[in-house]
């Protein structure tokens, strides 16, 4: 009986399982967890890459292509009354933001918005827009990755200008209030009188919309602008003092 | 197990280098094309708009 439990002990001590190079199953167990560790570091460091940088690359690839589309509607005759607004109606100019133009088209999905464009909203306020006679032309987009449209809206300050351009007409506003920080779920901000940048009477407004703080999308940015005046584009498509 | 890869890769060394590299870049285009786009949505990073709870706003007039 002794011998044999020994026997059987010493069997169990024996290094039957010992894997290759002679590894203990639980070193290679600690190694693999390890290396999987190590794996999904690498992985969460890509995915920072693809949000930063190649999300804007393809961005700036399809909102190009999406701006050349409206360009040559626009050389062509067509667009942007009612009926030719589906390939976007314009482009925003807020030189405090330092981005050049901005392709301004219907709807604020998601999938819109990562082409790299500003999206007007449909919902849950519909916008007005620039040629309505009065309410707000309520915009989004990104403030980082997917172009990041929006992404130095923190250095809009009151008093500068945001120009929309249409086929026809140079819209300038007024930047006259910013909201550096408030909840997602203010949709006060886009009512057509927005009341929460001071204003009560109806007119012609623009809100920019986008997330803050930079890299996440906790908190919203806002900066609300009013019309000062129109500049019908000429034929060299002069700009507006504004933007020289 | 990035040893148990390279001692089934065939070739010598050289050969499994290479191999290992076009592995690792397939694997960073998979990532890019597929794996990446389909997580972000997922991940409050990337919401820009202001809306009423529950974001699709279902029934809120278009």
């Amino acid at each position: 009986m002794a011998t044999r439990t020994e026997h059987e002990a010493r069997d169990g001590e024996s290094p039957p399982e010992v894997g290759r190079g002679g590894r203990h199953p639980v070193a290679t167990a600690v190694r693999v967890f390890g290396e999987l560790l190590i794996t999904a570091g690498l992985v969460l460091g890509l995915f920072v890459v693809y949000s930063l940088w190649w999300t804007n690359v393809l961005a700036g690839r399809a909102a190009d292509r999406q701006g050349d589309t409206v360009r040559g509607h626009w050389a062509e005759g067509r667009g942007p009354g009612a009926l030719d607004t589906r390939d976007g109606i314009g482009f925003l100019h807020v030189p405090a933001m330092g981005n050049g133009e901005v392709l301004v088209k219907k709807g604020t999905t998601t999938k819109a918005l990562n082409n790299g464009i500003a999206g007007y909203y449909t919902d849950p306020v519909k916008s007005a827009l620039p040629w309505d006679e009065q309410g707000n032309f309520t915009l989004a987009a990104h403030r980082d990755g997917h172009g990041a449209r929006f992404h130095d809206i923190d250095k809009v300050r009151t008093g500068d200008p945001v120009v929309f351009e249409t086929r026809d007409t140079w819209y300038v506003y007024e930047v006259y209030e910013t909201l550096p920080e408030t909840s997602k779920f203010n949709v006060g901000v886009i009512q057509p009188v927005p009341r929460e940048s001071g204003v009560t009477e109806p007119g012609r407004y623009i809100t920019l919309t986008t997330c803050t703080p930079v890299y996440t999308s906790k908190y919203r940015y806002i900066v609300w602008g009013e019309l000062v005046r129109t500049e019908k584009v000429d034929r060299d498509r002069t700009k507006p003092v504004e933007l020289r | 197990m990035y040893g148990w890869i390279w001692r089934h890769l065939p070739g010598n060394a050289w050969v499994r280098a290479v191999i290992s590299l076009v592995l690792a870049l397939a694997v960073v285009y998979a990532l890019f094309q597929y794996v990446f786009p389909w997580a972000e949505p997922l991940l409050p990073f990337g919401d820009v708009t202001v809306d009423g709870e529950g974001t699709s706003g279902a029934g809120t007039g278009q």
